[in-house]
This record gives C-alpha cells, structure tokens and sequence, in this order.
C-alpha cells in the first residue's frame, strides 16, 4: 500500500480491471443462454422430492417432515393487523406445537410473487424455490395454474378441510376458475359499502339508490380507479347490475355479451362522472386515498372487501366512531382468499401444516377478532361441533359490522378473472380517458 | 493492488447494465426471444403516456432546477452577512442536505395534501371550507408536491456553492460598484450573479439530472397517469407480462442516455467554470 | 438600511421555517387519534403508533435492527476499500487512470432506474438475491463511487512530503500510516463514512429489489406504511428513520460549514 504505484504495475491492472468487468459481462451474458435447460443435480441423490411422495403418506408423516422446516410465507403486506397476527400469532403457534418457524414476507401486490416464481422456474430454479406458501387469488391464481407453476392438488389431504364446505362455489371457485385442490381457502371476503351515520341516517340500499344520490349530492361519492382491487369490485357491480345478474359471467369470457353489457355500463358510469368529486377529472387511485377522502370528509362514502374492517378501523383511530357498513339488496360481490404451494417451494409438507393450521377452528376464531384482523371465517357452521360453533356466533361484533346472516344472504359471485380483466381495461379506456 | 477487490461493484453494475440493455433489444431468451431489434425502444415511446411521462419529468426538472437555483442564491446572499448566531442558522439550513428523501416526502404529503396540515390552517383562517378548495399539490397531474420535496432537499446545497463562491469573492467588487452608484440591485445582477454563475451553472446540471431519473419520490407523491419516466419503467418492469420487459428496459435506458448526455454537458460546462474560476 | 435588514430577516425567518415545516405534521400525527380535518391539532392523542414500534411482534424492530447491520458494514466496507482506492486514484498517475476513475464513478453518474433493474437477475445468478449479504454488496454500488470521490480529493489535496520525512526519519510504514497519514485524512474519511452510511440507511429501491421483500429495512417498511395510508404508524416510523441523519448532521457539523478539504475535494478535478 505504501509503494509508490508503478506505471507498468498500473497499466497491467487497468487491464486486469477491464478483463474481469468484460468477463462478468460475458458469463451474465451467457447465462441467457443455458436458462431453462438446468436441473439440479440434487435431484439425483437423496430421497425422492416431497412432489412425488406425499401422495402416499399419511398426515402424521407429513406433519413430522415439516418438523424444523423454515417456511416462507409470501403475502399482501399492507396492512400491520394482519402481518402482527401472521407473524406473531400464527407463528407462535407454529412454533411451539410443529416446530416450523414462519417467516412472513409482505409484498405490495401479489403479482409481484407470481413474476417471482414465474422467474425462478424459468431460471431453472426448480427446486429451493423462495417462495414456500402464499396468499394468492382469482387471476393470479389462474396465471400460475396455467403456467403449471403450483404444487398439489393437496387441500383434499389437509384435515381441516373436513370443516369447509368446499361444495359452496364461492370456495370451489376462485374467481370462476375451478380450485381443484391446487389452493386451500383459508378467509372470505365481501365487499361492503361505508358511510358515516353522524352526517345521513340511512345509506341508499340499491345501486341504483347509490347513483341517483351522487347526482344529488354532486361530488361527494367517487370510487377508486381500477386496477384497485376495491375499485374494479365496484365498477363490476354496476356491470352486475346493467347485465341484470351475475350467472353468465361465472362461464369463460364471451366478447359477444361483453359488447352487450359493456357499452351501457360506460354510459352509466360516464353519466355519473360529471357529479363525482372532483367532477370526475380524477379519481382516487387506491382505496388508501378514499378512505382518507371519507374520513376528512371530502366524500360520504367508502368501501371494502373486507366487511369487518371498520371496526378495526374504528378500533385504530383511523375511522370515526359513526362509521358503518352496509350492503346493496341486490347482493355485493364474496370471494374467498386462498393459500397455494409453487412447484419449487422448498418446504411444501411445513407449508402444508401452515395451510391445515389456518384452518383450525381456534385460528379462525383469532383471525375473525375485530381487534386482530376481523376477517370473516370460511369455515362452515353447520360442520362445527357445537362448542366451536357457540363461539363463533358470540364473537362480540362491533355496530360497524353486519351480521353474518345479512352478509350471507347479499352474496354474489366473482366473475371468472377473464371478464375482471376486460372490465378493467373497457373502463381505462371508456370511462377514465374520456 | 486494490483493483480487483474495487472490481466486484464495478462490475455488478456493468452486469446490470448489459443486461438492461441486452434485454432492451430484445433478447431475452426466458420469454423466448432471442434476436436483437430496436422493436422495445419504438414500442414503449409509442407507448401511451410515455410523452406525457417525459414532458411531465422536463416540467418537474426544470422547474425544480429553476426554483432551487433563485432560492439557493437568494438565500445565499443573506447567508454571507454577518448574523445573529450564524452558525446555529447554517446548521439549520444544512439540515435537509441528510434527511432522508423519504421522510421528506412522508413530510410534504401530510402538510400539502388537500387535508393536510397548510389546508386545515387555512381552513382555520377562513380561506376554504372544505378540503377540495385547497389545490391538488400531491398526486396531481403536475407534480408540485414532488417538486416541493426536491427544491427542499437542493436549495442548501446551491445556497452553500454560492455561499463560498460570494465568501470568496469578497465584498471589493461590490464596494467598488456602490461607490460608483450602482444601486444593489444593478450590484446584485452585473457583478454577483455573474461572478456566481459559473459555478451554478455544473451544479444546477446535476439537479436536473438527477430529478430526471429520480424515482422514490415520484413512486411515492406522483400520480400514475401520467407518472415520471423512472416511476413510468419501473411500472412496465413489474408488468406481470413478462413481454413488455424490453420496454422496461428501453425506458430505462432512454433515461440512463438522457442523463449521460446532461452529465457531458456538465463536465464541458465544469471544465469551462474552472477555467474562468482561475482567469 | 432597515429595509433591507428587514429583507434579510425575513429570509432568515424564512429559512427556519421551510426547515422545519414538513417535520410538524409527522411530529403531531406520530401520537395523533381520529384526527380528521379540519381539526388543527389532534383531538385525542394515543401512543398506538409507539407501542406498534417497540412491540416483539411488529416489523418495526426486526428492519431497524437489518438497516443498521446493513449499513454499518457497508460503511465499514467503504472505509477499508475506499480509502486506499481513493489514495491510488488521488496521488498516482497512470495510463487508463481516467477510464477507471469514470467506470468506478459510474454508478454515481448512470440514473439507477437503468442499472437496478437489470441487477435482479445479476443478483438472481450469483445466489444471493433475497439475503442480507446481497443488499450489503447491492448498497456497495452507490456508496462506493462516492467513498473513492472524496478521499481521492483528500488524496490530491495531500502533501505526501510529510509521509517522506517520516521515512527518511526511519519510521516503519505502519508507524507512518497510523500518526501522519491517517491523522491527516481522517477528516475526509469521517466525512465520506457519515455520508456514506446516511446513503446506505436511504437506500430503498435497490434494497426492495435484491432483498426482493425478504430483507426488510427501515425506508422498505416506510414506504409500505405511507402506502397502506395508517399516518400514525408512518409518522412513528419516519421519526425514527430520520435519527441517524440528524445523529450525522450534527457530528459533521464541524466538517462540513464553510470550506474544508473534503468539500474542495468535491471540486471535481
């Protein structure tokens, strides 16, 4: 270090220098070129992949495989209630009682995961995948089963889904597209309108209700811009309800009936645009914004998938304590979120207990907890025993919330994600860009 | 000799580049492509709302570029008199020079968001009466907030180069002027901003250049129709259609080549203030 | 004049203002409750906010404790690489001395929109993608550059003499190292650690993208809070991100008002 530096010395570096930079250029480079042809070669020794044995063991044998695994939980991460309960609830209990440590992984956007197993497999990753269990839905769902990226099927060997009624077709299917057993349900999830019982009495109870208000209240409703989750839910209602039912949309996309039922729903929606906040020149672009524009009383009206959320909200300060939900009497749209494995998880029997362990009663009663997450069971009443059930319905429900029953009885299904992708695009292009 | 252990980064970076830019002529062989074309880069400034994306990033450039040079100078010339607890106050005007862009921009939503903090004292004030008579400063169609930020987190460090520049110069031209009647400001636009001036002129390249491929905070306070040109790559890169990834990567380097050309101008104009720096 | 001394305080006032004025909002949201407009100040104060900050079961913990291991040792890093890269770039003159200077600052110059993207999958390659041990060399990137920067200008500015003498005294290099040149750089190394710790504590994208969400860092989590619109919680987090900053500032004070040597490094030669 203390020499003086050589001029031949350095002229022998810089090329060095050079070398090595142009040589990563070229092993990056050529590493292009080999994708999709490795395999590991761990493949080769050691027993047979999980993949091929799991079929036949038993649930004892599973659950002893997954003792010491380390499980990477990948899933929407933007709300704390949830990620306390995942991580610290959750995993607790996965701890103690099966010895599988779980390491939640919060994303923005669940399409990040499928890019990201989407890259491993084409990166010949195919196993030691870092993706062990996620919580994925609908379109998602489908882009990874059609590019065969997903483990299983395997619900139907978790015992716990003895206590689901997977008849049901909010939970048999996942935006219409068939679940199969690839995913196992492990929440619900309806959408629900807000409003603030100190400012009106009674919300309107019909969509049509809803936009015959907007044109008299000019700009105090507007919604969230699709692709927002909660926005495209309630541009489908409208298209719900301009089509006049929600039964052709549970079949594979028809452009035919789409051309049908589409134009009159931009008409409608352009109609309102004018009586919107902000006379519809801007709409909010994620339902974060909207709710900040409800409770600082821009608009009156807020909306959620989830229909307990007001009263966590509430709970958190971040709502005002007049805050409550209702439904439309034709119906708002459920869904149920589900748990699947990829192809390449490194861990899929201490994913598989995570996914049975979601489904025991006792986790299904804390995640229900206003307090905790509020997210409605998926678990069927009927086939609880009575002690699990008695607690279930004397779970003390905030105001802010309907009862299960109402909910129950206002339930639509999600179109097949074909349709919601069609929606959301017509809507870009009809109803944003006008 | 500490060339190969510098090497690793160096050479993480030129990785990442080619592969950017590999990827941007199309040859990206996971999705199956594998010849090499200009196709991404005619495809994504066709693409809708990439003119808009790179107007509004010149807009939020220049004028960010603009409003921390007028701040910084002017701020300056306060800075070089003698005042109370001068020390205190240059620390003071430091202080944003290290904060976190982040935080910054956390700052500015909740203070200029149309129910923000300024619109609830204006409210208190009697100027509006609802939040929407406050004008959209975040998420809007011009970017104000995320110039806001920008001009915040600059102005100290224009203000400073001025700052030594006028220390150095001394008070004599100025003396000199007003004892010949100039008025100040005559002193201030023929002798100062002059003598300022050529070492602004590299600094305020810089800025520019950097808010024009800055993306934290227009990922954070910016719209997405239309969002800046970084925010505008960042979002095809995270397509879940991995088709348009060369277009990803063509935006990127369609800035990477705006801020190269920028940064050679700068090293022409730095070479040109040094040489008058010494005359 | 008074007018114009008037002028001048005006702005002084006005600097102190503009300063502090983004930080009043997060101060007053961090203990904030159903605090809706127009209300000027919170009408109900409650530390949800701190208690989600020191709870074991939170996120809070866990990313603060991965920013200051990432960043200490990139610092650290920086010190050990930069230092003697800088002394060669800053004294010696050699062949393709500006082609190396020009690649190493490269990264400093090249927008990281462009580089980080393609770095994914560099990253994906080498292995160690989604571990600390990639963010750690990810942040090399723009921290490096910079290191090299400033102590090449401390470097330039350095009168080697002094090492000379020592040596013609008879002092051992190590013994040379450690009372003449070390005492005389410190400085610049104290400036160029600081900030290079600051960039590495900021850093977001980069982090985000070869941590790919598994390391989680204080401005990730940031970030993810200011999304999910709970202010309370994204006020907490920000006065807590923003502390080393302030720490830095004001340990740096000295060095950086008015002209040093590391600054004059900065001239760009």
């Amino acid at each position: 270090m203390m020499r003086t530096v050589d001029k031949e010395v350095d002229v022998r570096g810089a090329a060095l220098l050079c070398a090595v930079v142009l040589a990563t250029a070229a092993g990056v480079f050529a590493g292009g070129r080999t994708e999709g042809e490795s395999n590991s070669t761990k493949d080769r020794a050691g027993p047979a992949p999980f993949a091929e044995r799991v079929r036949e063991m038993s649930w004892d044998e599973v659950v002893a495989e997954a003792a010491g695994q380390e499980v990477f939980f990948y899933m929407w991460g933007g709300s704390e209630s949830i990620n306390e309960f995942v991580q610290g609830y959750v995993g607790e209990r996965l701890e103690q009682r099966y010895e599988i440590r779980l390491n939640m992984v919060p994303v923005s956007d669940a399409g990040e995961i499928v890019n990201k197993v989407l890259g491993e497999r084409q990166a010949g990753r195919s196993q030691d995948g870092s993706v062990d269990i996620m919580w994925i839905n609908g379109e998602n769902f489908r882009t990874m089963r059609e590019a065969d990226l997903l483990f299983g099927p395997y619900a139907a060997k978790l015992p716990n889904l003895e206590l689901v009624d997977i008849s049901e077709p909010v939970i048999r299917f996942d935006f219409g597209y068939p679940v199969e057993g690839y995913e196992s349900p492990y929440g619900g999830a309806q959408f629900v309108m807000v409003y603030d019982r100190d400012r009106f009495d009674s919300p309107p109870e019909t969509i049509d209700e809803l936009l015959a208000w907007a044109r008299d209240n000019p700009g105090r409703f507007t919604y969230p811009a699709p692709p927002d989750f909660n926005g495209s839910a309630f541009v489908r209602h409208v298209f719900y309800h301009v089509a006049g039912g929600s039964e052709e949309f549970q079949r594979p996309f028809d452009q035919e009936l789409f051309d049908e039922v589409a134009p009159p729903t931009w008409d409608l929606l352009n109609e309102l645009e004018p009586h919107l906040w902000r006379s519809g020149e801007t709409y909010p672009e994620t339902r974060t914004r909207l709710q900040r524009l409800f409770v600082d009383g821009q608009v009156d009206f807020d909306m959620d998938y989830n229909p307990r959320y007001a009263a966590n909200l509430i709970q958190d300060g971040r709502y005002p304590q007049s805050a409550r939900t209702f439904v439309f009497e034709e119906g708002t749209i459920a869904n149920t979120h589900y748990l699947a494995i990829p192809f390449n998880a490194s861990a899929k029997a201490a994913a598989m207990v995570v996914a049975n362990f979601m489904l025991e009663p006792e986790t299904q009663l804390e995640k229900t907890k206003t307090e905790v997450w509020g997210d409605p069971t998926v678990l069927s009443m009927e086939k609880l025993p009575e002690g699990e059930r008695r607690r279930f319905e004397e779970l003390p429900r905030s105001e802010a919330v309907l009862e299960p029953q109402v909910l129950q009885e206002h339930r639509l299904p999600e179109p097949r994600a074909d349709w919601i992708e069609a929606i959301e695009e017509g809507w870009r292009e009809n109803v944003l860009q006008q | 000799m500490l060339g190969p252990a510098v090497v690793v980064p160096a050479a993480l970076f030129v990785g990442g580049l080619v592969l950017g830019l590999a990827q941007s002529f199309n040859y990206f062989p996971v999705v199956g492509m594998n010849d090499f074309s200009l196709d991404a880069y005619g495809e994504v400034i066709s693409r809708a709302g990439f003119l808009r994306s790179l107007a509004l990033t010149v807009l939020v450039s220049g004028v960010t570029t603009g409003v921390t040079l007028v701040l910084g100078f002017l701020t300056a010339l306060t800075l070089r008199r003698r005042l109370f607890a001068r020390r205190a106050l240059l620390f003071v005007y430091q202080l944003p020079l290290t904060m976190p862009y982040l935080v910054v921009a956390v700052g500015m939503m909740m203070l200029v968001d149309q129910s923000g903090l300024l619109a609830r004292v204006l409210y208190h004030l009697g100027i509006i009466t609802e939040p929407a008579q406050f004008p959209a400063l975040v998420h809007d169609d011009r970017g104000v907030a995320i110039i806001l930020v920008y001009v915040w987190k600059q102005v100290p460090f224009i203000g400073l180069i001025a700052l030594a520049v006028l220390q150095s110069i001394g008070a004599d031209y100025e003396q000199l002027a007003r004892s010949l009647g100039a008025t100040r400001f005559q002193t201030l636009r023929h002798i100062l901003l002059p003598l300022v001036a050529p070492a602004l002129v590299p600094a305020s390249i810089i800025i520019f250049a950097f808010t024009f491929g800055s993306f934290e905070v227009p990922l954070l306070l910016g719209k997405s129709f239309p969002s800046m040109l970084s925010v505008f790559a960042y979002r095809l890169y995270t397509d879940a259609d991995l088709a348009v990834r060369p277009q990803a990567m063509a935006a990127g380097m369609f800035i990477a080549l705006c801020v190269l050309s920028l940064v050679y101008v700068y090293r022409r104009a730095a070479r040109h203030a040094l040489g008058a720096a010494r005359s | 004049m008074t007018g114009e001394r008037m002028l001048h305080r005006a702005v002084v006032a006005g600097i102190l203002v503009a300063v502090v004025l983004p930080f009043l909002p997060i101060g007053l949201w961090s203990v904030g409750h159903r605090w809706f407009f127009p209300q000027l100040f919170p009408a109900e104060l409650s530390v949800r906010g701190w208690s989600y900050l020191v709870s074991p079961q939170s996120r809070v913990l866990p990313a603060l404790l991965n920013s200051v291991v990432i960043a200490a040792v990139v610092t650290l890093i920086n010190v050990v690489l930069g230092v003697p890269a800088g002394r060669v770039l800053g004294t010696a003159r050699f062949g393709m001395r500006g082609g190396i200077e020009l690649l190493i600052l490269a990264p400093l110059i090249v927008p990281g929109i462009a580089v980080i993207m393609g770095i994914q999958v560099v990253f994906i390659r080498i292995g160690l993608a989604d571990t600390r041990a990639g963010v750690i060399l990810a942040h090399l990137l723009p921290t490096l550059p910079y290191m090299i920067l400033v102590m090449k200008g401390v470097f330039a500015n350095y009168d080697h003499n002094y090492e000379q003498q020592a040596r013609s005294l008879g002092a051992r290099p190590g013994q040379v190292f450690a009372y003449v040149t070390l005492p005389s750089v410190f400085p610049g190394v104290v400036v160029g650690a600081l900030f290079v710790f600051l960039v590495s504590w900021s850093q977001y994208v980069l982090t985000l993208m070869v941590g790919g969400g598994r390391v989680t860092t204080l401005p990730v989590l940031l970030f993810s809070f200011a999304g999910s619109g709970d202010h309370a919680l994204t006020a907490v987090l920000s006065l807590v991100f923003v502390l080393p900053a302030v720490a830095v500032l004001a340990a740096s004070a000295r060095y950086l008002t008015g002209r040093s040597a590391a600054l004059s490094g900065l001239g760009g030669r």
